[in-house]
């Protein structure tokens, strides 16, 4: 398995090299330099300007420059941002990294396990009407144009639910409410990067008890105990920072993040529920349902034990897809709701023609897609063992 | 009752072929007629297979509706509208709406930000008094008996837009699918019939290709460049023909490399190039139509994010219309000027589902393992 | 390979043994869009325990639906009209699902047609074992104790109990035949359903899967039905043998008896369609025409449309099960009229 991983790690490298060559060769395709670009912006000085050069290797020839290219990004010196000057790309990005991270987990890992429970329970339950409703929700909901999809969301949980009911729901947009924030002694990152430090070091224990749980104990046991653990997990940091004097802040944070979050994740689930269910569907024709159900297993056990841990193989794969799918509805999702990330980075940067921030956040994002598909592959390895042994 | 098979006596007649004068058999009917029944034929088997899915049907409506309404604009344009008004991108309308005071202040700045279309009230306006009511030129206009389906920001008739752009999705849809299918066609018969590092070569840039999520990309390509709408519909076909299509391909094109008659094809002495191309691909060809199918779900979608983001360089299309309502803020203000927002996103979502749906129908017919039995 | 002249299995006569399987008048039919198919009708037979029968017949002739009805295992669109099923006595159609799952496995367990596929691929062989051993045994057994009686199992049918660690990939397509075998065995069940267990192996495997099952019933003193369309390996195996026709038992009785005095057309024509290689060169009498539809039926006896003997009234009149002596049963108009095995061609 070590193997396996260390040889996709190389593979991943070297693709992302590749990537990094087309967009160089994208770069070059324009015409004129990126010294131009200074020389309409009064706020940067001359000096920048040759530093730029430099950095560049623009008195190079092609090849040279392609050296000096590779060199930046694999030494991480993306160079400063022209809208946002002078402040270095890298530091925009690290900042809006991690709440895009905690956009496209939440999101997906949402998505995939209400999309498999759904699809799994729907694929078992054949009763006509159910199906059609379902089957044609989960079409629409698939198709349907995302940005208009995330409008709507904000009219129905903004406007007009708030009108039904006194109050919203959720926030329209944003990262935070500045109002809220005035005189705070926590900056927004602080708060932040204090929330995904106890929400992940929470579910990790989560996962290790599981872990531990299922080499000792039997199989139904060892269930209980990992959902549990991921239950105290999950209520643990609310319980933390309702105790914590960052209250306020946190929860504003959250709530903001919610609606958000909860766009993607319909969206995603769709298209997940619908090919877990035609999975399952396919699985419950094999020959090895039929022995468990011979062998007088109960229907559960069957549905869940046999065929949906065969349904999920196909699901797994289409994981890297989805992840195609995930990052670009993300990126919308930040734009539709202003939400300070990766993607409304890339967008602002692509607006005002900053061009060092837009290669810089593609390229992150294309690190952030490698790593996903990365993850995808050694989870499907460690699912199907007819894959192991090759 | 069955009479006894005796098995020793020959079971068929003779079958006398007509002979042609010099000798030689004639054939009675000429091969073209011949093929077209066949064709005819399967169109009609495929047909009643395609309809017995209500779903796929539905699609296929949704697309003539569609189709009907990109075909009757022009005509519209030219008899019974007048241009000046309807005309998508240059007409121009303020139509004035009656409106209802219902409160007055002394110190406001744009009296028609107050306005709520739904309930035709005004909140404020100076030199009024509550309970007048005033006739206002409106831009965004609500739908009217003029204006169906309203006007925009610009004063531009809504529903005129709609029909417009129609013709623009269905042709970058043409453009992408058809692009996508010749390059995953030619890519995966080619990977499949030659193998070997061609193959993995192949199939590892549609890997690459695969990974690199489309619309970040896009974006930044339409920053570099300014994307028209051939030319967005050509990057599309690109990326996705090297890609997954070019994956499903290939695996189609490879199980019909190893049929018996691409054996017998190539002992009968046909070259590479014939045997791909005769062979090959026309069985391939079905499974690439269906793909085109989703290629233009695909592309319809695409090209209405990147114009909602404002990065096209098209003057109009349905998410042109979208962004131009956004980004003036009408959007985000209320849900008064639901006209701006429901025709175009609906006509995207159907139009993109209509060929999703028509796809997936089109899947049973060409892969007879979906069938139901 | 055994044709159908050469000694039918000598074996001990079991038919003073208690009855352990009775199944009275079963009729189920499949409703498809295009009506009701009348796949199994007033089937009865008897299995005593020890005993071994086979049912035999052409493909779609209801061998499988009844193997499947036995445990009720039918599919979502199979309706059971009328009929008993009766283990030890007690109706297995009147029990509720639960009560029935409990006799599943532990008193009847089955060996599917191409049972290579019965394994979950995901999931190690040893745990599937287990899985039904965990579910039936009664007290439960420890680990140890189970590992220990799998191994034995596995030992028993000739495999090498170290791949109960491994995944059916790992395992030839013999091997997984012989896993599922012992599967079936392991929770002590009074009868076994062997469904084509062997169709899918080749010759010499094929042989040796035969001569396995033989040793472990007689060793194990269990209740077999086999079902083929192979009539030699029937014959190797089973004490009392039906032949399957149109979803009808159309004869039913001793192994012997029927392979040497068969009183049903299509069982006589059935076993000498076998050219054999030892025996006097004749004329080959080939059956005729296809198995019917079971849609729509052929009116009075189903054989009618392919059978040499058929007269006006096998047309009108469906036969009845009648006893030709010592009690092999024969459903035909006309079973005095179908000539001893020895003479040659039809007439």
């Amino acid at each position: 398995m070590a193997k396996f991983i260390s040889k996709r790690l190389v593979q991943m490298v070297i693709l992302f090299a590749i990537f990094l060559t087309i967009l160089f060769f994208l770069l070059e395709a324009q015409p004129g330099d990126l010294t131009q670009q200074y020389i309409g912006n009064p706020d940067i000085p001359p000096e920048e300007k040759a530093r730029l050069a430099a950095r560049l290797g623009l008195d190079q020839p092609l090849w040279g420059r392609y050296i000096q290219y590779m060199r930046n990004f694999f030494t991480g010196n993306l160079g400063n941002s022209l809208s946002q000057y002078p402040t270095p790309v890298s530091k925009l990005i690290l900042t809006a990294l991690p709440r895009t991270i905690v956009l496209f987990l939440s999101a997906t890992l949402l998505a995939y396990y209400l999309g498999f429970v759904t699809g799994k329970v729907l694929a078992w339950k054949r009763g006509k009407a159910t199906e059609y409703m379902l089957t044609l929700g989960g079409v629409g909901l698939y198709t349907v144009f995302y940005p208009w999809f995330a409008l709507l969301m904000i009219w129905l949980f903004g406007f007009t639910l708030a009108e039904w009911i006194g109050f919203r729901i959720f926030p329209i947009n944003k990262f935070i409410d500045v109002n809220d924030w005035t005189g705070a002694p926590y900056s927004t990152n602080e708060v932040f990067m204090w929330m995904i430090g106890i929400a992940s070091v929470s579910l990790l224990v989560a996962g290790l008890i599981t872990l531990y749980a299922r080499r000792r104990l039997e199989f139904a046991p060892a269930i209980r105990v990992r959902n549990w653990s991921f239950l105290v997990a999950v209520i643990f940091p609310f319980v933390f920072f309702k105790l914590s004097p960052m209250e306020p802040y946190a929860w504003d944070i959250l709530h903001h993040t919610m609606l958000p979050v909860i766009t993607l994740t319909l969206v995603a689930f769709a298209g997940i529920m619908l090919l877990t269910r035609s999975s399952m569907l396919e699985t419950l024709r094999e020959d090895y349902i039929l022995t468990a159900r011979a062998k007088g297993l109960s229907e559960k056990v069957v549905r869940d034990r046999h065929a949906a841990r065969n349904a999920l193989l196909p699901v797994v794969t289409s994981l890297v897809l989805a992840l195609a799918f995930v990052i670009g509805g993300g990126i919308i999702t930040e734009t539709v709701f202003s939400w300070p990330g990766i993607g409304l980075l890339l967008f602002q940067a692509v607006i005002l023609e900053d061009i060092p921030l837009a290669m810089g956040t593609l390229s992150i994002i294309a690190v952030l897609a490698l790593v996903g598909h990365l993850i995808a592959d050694i989870l499907y390895v460690y699912l199907d063992p007819r894959i192991r042994y090759q | 009752m069955t009479e006894r098979v005796d098995l020793e006596e020959p079971q068929v007649q003779g079958y006398q072929l007509p002979q042609a004068p010099g000798g030689g058999p004639v054939v009675q009917e000429p091969l073209w007629r011949i093929r077209l029944r066949l064709f005819r034929k399967a169109l009609g088997r495929n047909w009643r297979l395609f309809a017995r899915n209500k779903v796929g049907l539905i699609g296929l409506g949704i697309i003539l509706a569609f189709a009907l309404m990109a075909i009757i604009h022009p005509f519209l344009m030219d008899r019974v509208w007048d241009p000046g008004i309807y005309d998508p991108v240059q007409g121009y309308d303020a139509p004035r709406t009656e409106l209802l005071v219902v409160e007055t202040k002394d110190d406001v700045e744009d009296p028609t930000s107050q306005i709520d279309h739904a309930t035709a009230r005004l909140k404020t306006t100076p030199f009024v008094k509550v309970g007048d009511t005033v006739s206002i030129p409106s831009q965004p206009a609500p739908p009217s008996s003029k204006h169906w389906l309203g006007t925009d920001p610009l004063g531009r008739d809504i529903l005129s837009q709609l029909m417009y752009s129609t013709r623009a999705a269905f042709a970058l849809g043409a453009i992408a699918a058809i692009v996508t299918v010749f390059i995953a066609t030619t890519v995966g018969s080619i990977a499949a019939f030659f193998g070997g590092w061609i193959d993995s070569f192949l199939m590892r840039f549609a890997d690459l290709v695969l990974l690199v999520p489309l619309i970040p990309v896009l974006i930044v390509v339409a920053s570099l460049f300014t994307l028209t709408l051939p030319l967005l519909g050509i990057l599309i076909g690109l990326l996705s023909g090297f890609g997954g299509t070019a994956i499903v391909l290939k695996s189609q094109a490879l199980s019909v490399s190893v049929k018996p008659f691409i054996d017998a094809a190539r002992v009968a002495g046909g070259s590479n190039a014939h045997i791909i191309f005769r062979h090959i691909i026309p069985n391939v060809l079905p499974l690439s139509f269906l793909y085109m199918m989703f290629t233009v779900t695909e592309a319809i979608a695409l090209e209405a994010t990147l114009s909602f983001l404002g990065l096209m360089n098209v003057q109009m299309s349905w998410g042109i219309m979208i962004y131009v309502a956004h980004s003036q803020g009408y959007l985000l203000s209320g849900t008064s000027y639901w006209w701006l927002l429901f025709p175009a996103g609906l006509a995207v979502t159907l139009l993109a589902a209509a060929f999703f749906l028509a796809g997936r129908a089109m899947d049973e017919v060409v892969n007879p393992r979906l069938r139901r039995r | 390979m055994q044709t159908a002249e050469s000694p039918v299995s000598t074996r001990p006569s079991r038919s003073a043994n208690p009855p352990l399987l009775e199944v009275d008048d079963l009729t189920m039919e499949y409703e498809t869009e295009k009506g009701s198919v009348s796949a199994v009708q007033d089937v009865s037979f008897t299995v005593r325990s020890g005993e071994a029968l086979g049912l035999v017949g052409e493909s779609g002739c209801g061998k499988t639906s009844v193997a499947m009805a036995l445990l009720r295992l039918q599919a979502d669109n199979a309706h059971f009209r009328h009929g008993e099923v009766r283990l030890n006595g007690e109706d297995l159609l009147a029990l509720s699902e639960d009560e029935m799952r409990t006799h599943r496995w532990s008193d009847i367990s089955m060996v599917f047609q191409g049972a290579m596929n019965a394994w979950n691929p995901v999931q190690r062989v040893g745990d599937q074992v287990k899985e039904a051993m965990d579910l039936h045994i009664k007290p439960r057994l420890t680990a140890a104790d189970t590992r220990e009686r799998m191994e034995e199992f596995f030992r028993l049918v000739g495999v090498d109990p170290k791949m109960l660690d491994r995944y059916p990939h790992e395992f030839s397509g013999g091997m997984r035949q012989r896993a599922i075998i012992a599967m079936a065995l392991s929770c002590d069940p009074q009868l076994i359903i062997a469904d084509e267990p062997t169709t899918a192996l080749d010759v010499i495997v094929q042989d040796q899967i035969l001569e396995q099952l033989k040793r472990i019933q007689h060793e194990l003193g269990m209740a077999m039905i086999y079902i083929s369309h192979d009539i030699a390996v029937i014959a190797e195996v089973t004490d009392t043998i039906g032949v399957m026709y149109a979803g009808r038992i159309v004869e039913l009785g001793s192994t012997r008896e029927v392979f040497q005095r068969p009183k049903h057309p299509y069982a006589y024509l059935l076993l000498n369609s076998a050219p054999s290689i030892t025996g006097p060169r004749r004329k080959l009498a080939p059956l005729k025409g296809e198995p019917p539809n079971l849609l729509n039926p052929p009116t009075g006896c189903r054989f009618h449309p392919r059978c040499p003997f058929a007269t006006d009234k096998c047309v009108t009149d469906s036969p009845p099960l009648e006893d030709v002596g010592g009690g092999h049963l024969v459903e035909c108009w006309h079973w005095d009229q179908v000539p001893e095995i020895t003479e040659m061609g039809v007439a």
